[in-house]
């Protein structure tokens, strides 16, 4: 696929790591052994092993400072080592280049070297001046040469080619072959006697209408439901701030071409592929393009060979956060980054959905039943010496009663209905058929932050007073429990406070707390959000505490620190207030507040170790609080603090307590995890993050479970090192991308099949798709979802590829089937039981459909075989497909479910939308009594007219012949051609009430297939009335509004007719209970097997 | 997703095949074991042995309503229709007077239906009816059949009766007998008490001149009240249906002769637009002569 795919590439660290690692606080989450420490959660199975673990998190201790010092190193060694112990003896082997090759593609097309020339070299090389920018003629010239600053959108089906497709998809096909005969038919007609009638052109004609008609409504849905998403995926043309003829310009990014200047700002996307020339506290979003989504600071220093690390780069449709930055474009359009990468994407296939191949497999047995009954009755009716005219109408006939023509296009209708249900339900459907999609899944693939977390910051919780609080993480933070009386709180919240640069933006007043934008980073955005809910207006705090001098965090340091004034009037103190990393706040303590009282730190600093570990375990971002009162008589109210001398004491302080963050998962997603879990379906969590705080937040959001533990927790537990423990013991995974590079596609597919629950952490968004291939291999349906544009290739792989609305970048969107809306996990779940009951909905569709084909050919066999006047006409088999059949196949789809559809395993492939029980049950049960109720209708119209049964049969010669004029009834009576053939039509008239009359039966009974309609409710869907309404009111302005259209070959039907087959509509609704009945009674029985579709 | 289809060889698809017909390991033909094979035809015998049941019930019920002698609704038969014999293909009636063969079948056609109008067998099994007036036999309350019909006698056809006719209806001499008869329809009474004829002509102008003379039988065309009404066949068992012959004397030979003959009577429309055999005949007449 790639360009010279040369391999192996030397395994070079995703740039995600490195970067997000310096940028951390709290060593928390970073420990070695990810499984040491757990959260009050997750009992362990045995007592036993409880205790080895209590044994070994005190053994651990020391190492956590040891990881804290050694930062970013320590990360690599341990995820290696991780993979070693896990994996040994893979490590050496060569990579698979197979595997890798969706990765090196990416890092292999990054032959820049832009970032690694010095100005005036990219001054030449663009020719351009950094000053003035380029000339208005050079820019327009170049936008001439290299075309628009956008993405080519993927390469669309031209509409003409849809409709087409529309025009001899499905069954369409089958009825071009019937009109076609029908006019060589005719043909064939008209050069024997040029006055023949012209019923087969009109035949002809009406069938390409109805091909015409179905196909344009079928296009029509689906171009109006393709219109909701292109509307949705137009954005705001973005404007950008460009330097050319030396003036400042705003111009649509789109014509920014090689060599412009621009100037960047904090919220602004990045609109090309920029080596920036200088910048001020620029901090950009890569999370789209690296899936990383700490931010990272960007300056104009040349620092890595990987255009993708070095920090004098920004690429298309990331973000700047914050900070000012000056660039030249180096890159526009599709041959940026990210326009490489979206090229990648539109090379993998588009691949055909579930639904699509059931239903395909549907009009397969449809077509190959009604050619091959077609076939064998051209062939009887040959041999039995009909004219081969008449057997090619036969033919005709056959074909066209036993095709659903209205069939396709109303599930084209079912499919969009249940898309708006799903929009409003927050899952915007963007392929029709993925609805159905979503309803197989048995995998999905989620990412962690935004879609199963909240994606922000929040303290989870806090420790003073040698005690841990929990605070509430729930969206909207309203629940704060935790005790507030002790001084040690008052003190705590203070530093929270003061401690802080956080701001909410201006102007939000009505805004709720937890909704407000703010300027400030996410720790601290945490702090203050929490603040200003606990303790109100922060910022007139802030006020009444006059800050006089401020130490902004900075890695080395590792703290904040900051000098307020207090708003004591009678307090001539000032109050030092710092926040950093716990280890580092703890160094500079010297005593630590117990109950609002000072003591010396020694007895608590083993609580304190506890503490910590405990809190790093559940995978939060830990931070230490401390404060110190400067003494009044060193530091009166006019001394001058200089911060960087440090004219103020740092050490002996007094340490007040911890306060651990983590992103919280949504308060919907455990519930919906559970959910997904009783419904058979595997949860995978793929994230980019550490797997200490992925496992914390699996095992929060229930896709760990409780009592399930991965290998290292039993290795820890039983004290054992991780290579003894047996692997499929655990239930659990925790994966990385480290490991997960080394493995061969047979060990991936190990570790899918064998764990239940896993969660790859440490990856890459490339990765992704290597994962989606693998439960691929498996046989699974994969749900995937993601934001970046680096997930867009796993998004297409994917069976159903799931972008995220909020966070989503636009490649990621448009390689998805379907768009969240809300960005929430939960929604999936919605999804996913909408696809199953539309699944099922459309299996009772199809059942009902198939129904009265029976009562269709039927007519045909007898009439050919038997001899009997034709008791159904071509015509009007499709008043019945057309007619009185449309608003039920769509009423069907409004039923609900008959039992908690989410407790079921997702469906295998091999579950066949039309099964064979459901062929043989509709028709040879069902399709059987409406024939025969439809047949005692045909009869008593005849009867009752003068022809008894016995005389029917072998009467269609003479019945046909216009000639004969004086055809004898059972009475001696005779009768002219035109009033046989007015017999006739009241004959297809009564055959076609006497199958609507049945097929209401048959509507109401496959509103279940299992339970009663009594248990389900006979008026629970109301659509269905208004279907069964619809049929009753065509059949009525049929017989009796058009009954005098001679080309409907419909009549006004004595009242009386209407109600003959009846006793056969109430068999049918007696009959399917008594099915039904014997179904739950037992269940996985012989009957159960053979009669529930 | 990739469709992961995989192909499958002929000898697999043959090996899937003979397994589904005949499964050593389940025991299973066709897909089913012999226990469920017996239980599914079983079922299907009862089931289907009920439905027949049902039918046979339903259809036995309906036919309850309907009534031996006479149809439930005529609605359909308000306007008898007409009908010539011999009865030829698409009603075209030629005739090569050289060609025997050409009329021959005519003939014996018209041997055959006419047989029952021999004098003997009607007065052997008919009554002599007072004409003029309807032949009613009311049941009033008793059953009342057989009933009895009227005579119509093959001489009262006069020269197209083909009573020692040389000319065999006149078609070996170029004048042809061509008979017109009314549709057979139960209790109805044809005329509405007032006398009926059938009348013909050509259909054009240049058809009436083609044409030219011809003559009716009974005279003018008549037919008589007192074959009416009818009762049909199980009660009415002789009933013999009135005839009109028309022998055409002079028609141009060589020439298609489109003949239109109708029923004149008060309660008989002729003019439905859709039902071109209403109260009336279309036919086509040709003589050829070498």
């Amino acid at each position: 696929m790639a360009p010279g795919s040369a391999c192996p590439l030397p395994p070079t660290p995703p740039p995600s790591r490195v970067l997000c690692c310096c940028t951390r606080w709290s060593s928390g989450h970073q420990e070695g052994e990810p499984s040491g420490q757990r959260g009050p959660a997750g009992p362990h199975t045995s007592a036993q092993r409880c205790q080895y673990c209590t044994l070994v998190l005190f053994q651990k201790t020391p190492e956590i400072y040891s990881v804290e010092l050694n930062g970013t190193k320590d990360i690599d060694k341990t995820d290696k080592g991780d993979g070693k112990e896990k994996y040994r003896g893979l490590k050496n082997k060569p990579s698979n280049c197979k595997k890798n090759h969706q990765i090196q593609e990416i890092k292999e097309e990054l032959d820049l070297n832009d970032h690694k020339l010095s100005n005036e070299d990219l001054e030449k090389k663009y020719g351009t001046n950094i000053i003035t920018g380029l000339s208005s003629a050079r820019a327009a010239e170049l936008l001439a040469r290299d075309g628009p600053n956008a993405l080519s959108p993927p390469k669309e089906t031209p509409e003409t080619v849809k409709f087409l497709k529309q025009m001899v998809g499905g069954f369409s096909i089958l009825l071009w072959i019937g009109a076609i005969l029908c006019w060589v038919a005719y043909g064939i007609q008209y050069s024997n006697d040029p006055s023949s009638s012209l019923d087969n052109v009109y035949l002809g004609a009406v069938l390409v209408l109805v091909v015409i008609l179905t196909g344009t409504f079928a296009y029509y849905q689906e171009a109006k439901s393709t219109n909701i998403i292109a509307s949705f995926s137009k954005m705001i043309p973005q404007q950008a701030l460009v330097i050319r003829d030396a003036e400042k310009k705003t111009i649509p990014s789109e014509q920014l071409v090689v060599g412009d200047i621009v100037e960047i700002k904090g919220g602004d996307q990045i609109p090309a592929d920029i080596r920036l020339l200088s910048s001020q506290g620029c901090k950009v979003d890569n999370s789209s393009l690296t899936g990383e989504s700490e931010p990272q600071v960007r300056s104009c220093d040349f620092t890595h060979d990987n255009p993708l690390e070095t920090k004098n780069m920004c690429f298309y449709s990331t973000t700047c956060l914050e900070g000012v930055a000056t660039g030249m474009v180096i890159n526009t359009g599709d041959s940026t980054i990210i326009g490489q990468i979206a090229s990648l994407a539109s090379g993998v296939g588009d691949e055909k959905t579930p639904i699509a191949i059931e239903i395909e497999h549907f009009v397969h047995i449809v077509a190959g039943v009604s050619v091959s009954i077609g076939i064998i009755f051209f062939i009887i009716t040959v041999s039995m010496k009909y004219p081969v005219l008449d057997s090619i109408i036969f033919l005709i006939g056959v074909i066209v009663a036993n095709v659903p023509e209205g069939l396709l296009a109303t599930v084209t209708v079912t499919l969009s209905l249940t898309a708006k249900r799903m929009a409003k339900k927050n899952c915007l459907v963007k392929n029709l058929e993925a609805v159905e999609t979503l309803g197989s899944t048995s995998i999905i693939c989620s990412d962690k932050t935004g879609t199963l977390t909240q994606n922000r910051m929040t303290v989870a919780h806090l420790w003073f007073d040698n005690q841990i609080f929990m605070a509430d993480t729930s969206e909207d933070h309203s629940n704060q429990i935790f005790d507030q009386s002790s001084g040690t709180w008052t003190s705590l919240s203070k530093i929270i406070t003061l401690c802080n640069r956080a701001e909410f933006k201006p102007g939000q007043e009505n805004v709720p707390i937890m909704k407000k934008t703010v300027i400030g980073d996410a720790s601290e955005t945490a702090l203050l959000k929490f603040s200003e809910v606990i303790l109100g207006d922060v910022m007139e705090i802030r006020k009444r505490n006059r800050k006089v001098a401020e130490i902004p965090f900075n890695s080395t340091n590792k703290f904040q620190l900051s000098i307020h004034e207090t708003d004591d009037p009678n307090d001539k103190r000032f109050l030092m207030v710092m926040k950093g990393a716990p280890e580092r706040i703890l160094e500079k303590c010297s005593t630590i507040m117990i109950n609002g009282q000072e003591q010396p730190l020694d007895e608590s600093r083993a609580t304190f170790h506890t503490a910590y570990m405990e809190l790093g375990g559940l995978g939060e971002r830990v931070l230490g609080f401390c404060h110190l009162y400067l003494p009044a008589d060193e530091f009166p109210e006019t001394y001058s603090f200089d911060v960087d001398t440090m004219n103020f004491p740092t050490s002996n302080l007094c340490f007040v307590g911890l306060l651990s963050m983590i992103d919280p998962p949504r308060s919907t997603v455990p519930n919906a995890v559970t959910r997904c879990r009783s419904a058979g379906i595997k949860v995978i969590m793929v994230t980019g993050d550490h797997p200490i705080t992925a496992k914390a937040i699996a095992r929060n959001a229930g896709i760990i479970s409780a009592n399930s533990e991965t290998v290292e927790d039993i290795a820890k537990c039983l004290n054992i090192a991780v290579e003894q423990v047996n692997k499929w013991d655990a239930k659990a995974a925790v994966v990385t991308g480290m490991e997960l590079k080394d493995m061969s596609p047979e060990q991936l597919d190990e570790l899918l099949a064998n764990h239940s629950e896993i969660v790859f952490a440490r990856t890459s968004p490339q990765q992704k798709l290597i994962i989606v291939e693998g439960c691929q291999r498996l046989g699974a349906v994969v749900a995937v979802t993601g934001d970046g544009v680096n997930d867009s290739p796993a998004l297409k792989k994917a069976d159903i590829g799931i972008a995220m609305g909020i966070a989503g970048s636009d490649a990621a969107k448009n390689a998805a089937d379907m768009v969240l809306l809300d960005d929430n996990f939960a929604s999936i779940v919605t999804g996913v039981e909408e696809g199953r009951l539309i699944f099922d909905n459309l299996k009772k569709t199809m059942a009902y459909t198939l129904t009265k084909n029976m009562a269709m050919v039927f007519p045909f066999m007898l009439y050919t075989i038997v001899g009997f006047p034709l008791p159904i006409a071509t015509v009007t088999t499709l008043f019945i497909d057309l007619g009185t059949d449309i608003i039920p196949f769509i009423a069907l789809a409004y039923e609900k479910a008959e039992r908690d559809i989410m407790n079921r395993k997702p469906r295998h492939k091999k579950d066949r939308l039309v099964n064979k029980p459901l062929v043989l049950y509709s028709l040879l049960h069902v399709g059987v009594i409406v024939t025969l109720g439809a047949f005692v209708v045909y009869f008593t119209v005849y009867a009752q007219a003068g022809f008894r049964p016995s005389t029917l049969i072998g009467l269609r010669v003479k019945w046909e012949k216009d000639d004969v004029n004086d055809l004898e009834d059972s009475y001696g009576q005779e009768w002219t051609r035109y009033q046989r053939q007015y017999l006739e039509w009241t004959g297809y008239t009564a055959f076609f009430i006497a199958i609507m009359v049945q097929q209401i039966a048959n509507l109401i009974i496959r509103k279940t297939r299992r339970n009663s309609i009594f248990q389900q409710g006979l008026f629970s869907n109301k659509v269905i009335w208004v279907g069964i309404a619809s049929q009753i009111i065509i059949a009525l302005i049929l017989s009796y509004g058009l009954g005098s259209v001679t080309a409907l070959n419909c009549t006004m039907l004595r009242v009386q007719y209407w109600f003959v087959a009846l006793p056969y509509a109430i068999l049918i609704w007696v009959y399917d209970e008594v099915r039904k009945l014997f179904i739950r009674l037992y269940p996985g029985g012989w009957w159960d097997k053979n009669m529930y579709y | 997703m990739v469709i992961r289809k995989e192909k499958k060889s002929c000898g697999q698809v043959v090996e899937e095949w003979k397994e589904f017909v005949w499964n050593p390991r389940t025991h299973q033909f066709m897909g089913r074991t012999g226990t469920s094979w017996a239980f599914i035809l079983l079922f299907y015998l009862v089931f289907y042995g009920f439905l027949t049941a049902m039918f046979t019930l339903t259809m036995w019920v309906m036919l309850q309503t309907v009534s031996d002698h006479t149809p439930k609704y005529q609605d359909r038969l308000a306007t008898p229709g007409l009908m010539i014999r011999p009865k030829t293909e698409n009603l075209d009636v030629i005739v090569n007077i050289s060609d025997t063969e050409s009329w021959d079948q005519h003939v014996q056609k018209l041997n055959k239906f006419l047989e029952p109008y021999n004098d003997s067998i009607q007065a052997q099994k008919n009554d002599v009816c007072r004409p003029g007036r309807y032949y009613e036999q009311p049941d009033n309350g008793v059953l009342n059949y057989p009933k009895r019909a009227c005579q119509f006698n093959r001489t009262q056809l006069g020269d197209c009766s083909g009573i020692g006719d040389p000319t065999h209806y006149g078609y070996s001499t170029g004048q042809p007998c061509v008979f017109i008869k009314m549709n057979r329809v139960i209790n109805f009474y044809a005329g509405a008490n007032q006398s009926m004829n059938v009348t013909c002509a050509g259909k054009r102008d240049e058809d009436a001149e083609n044409l030219g003379s011809f003559v009716m039988f009974p005279a003018n065309g008549n037919i008589d009240l007192m074959y009416f009404p009818y009762y049909g066949k199980k009660f009415h068992v002789n009933y013999t249906q009135p005839l009109v012959a028309v022998k055409f004397l002079n028609v141009t030979p060589n020439v298609e002769v489109n003949v239109e003959c109708r029923i004149n009577a008060a309660n008989i429309a002729t003019d439905d637009e859709r039902d071109k055999f209403a109260g009336r005949v279309a036919f086509k007449l040709r003589i050829n002569k070498t």
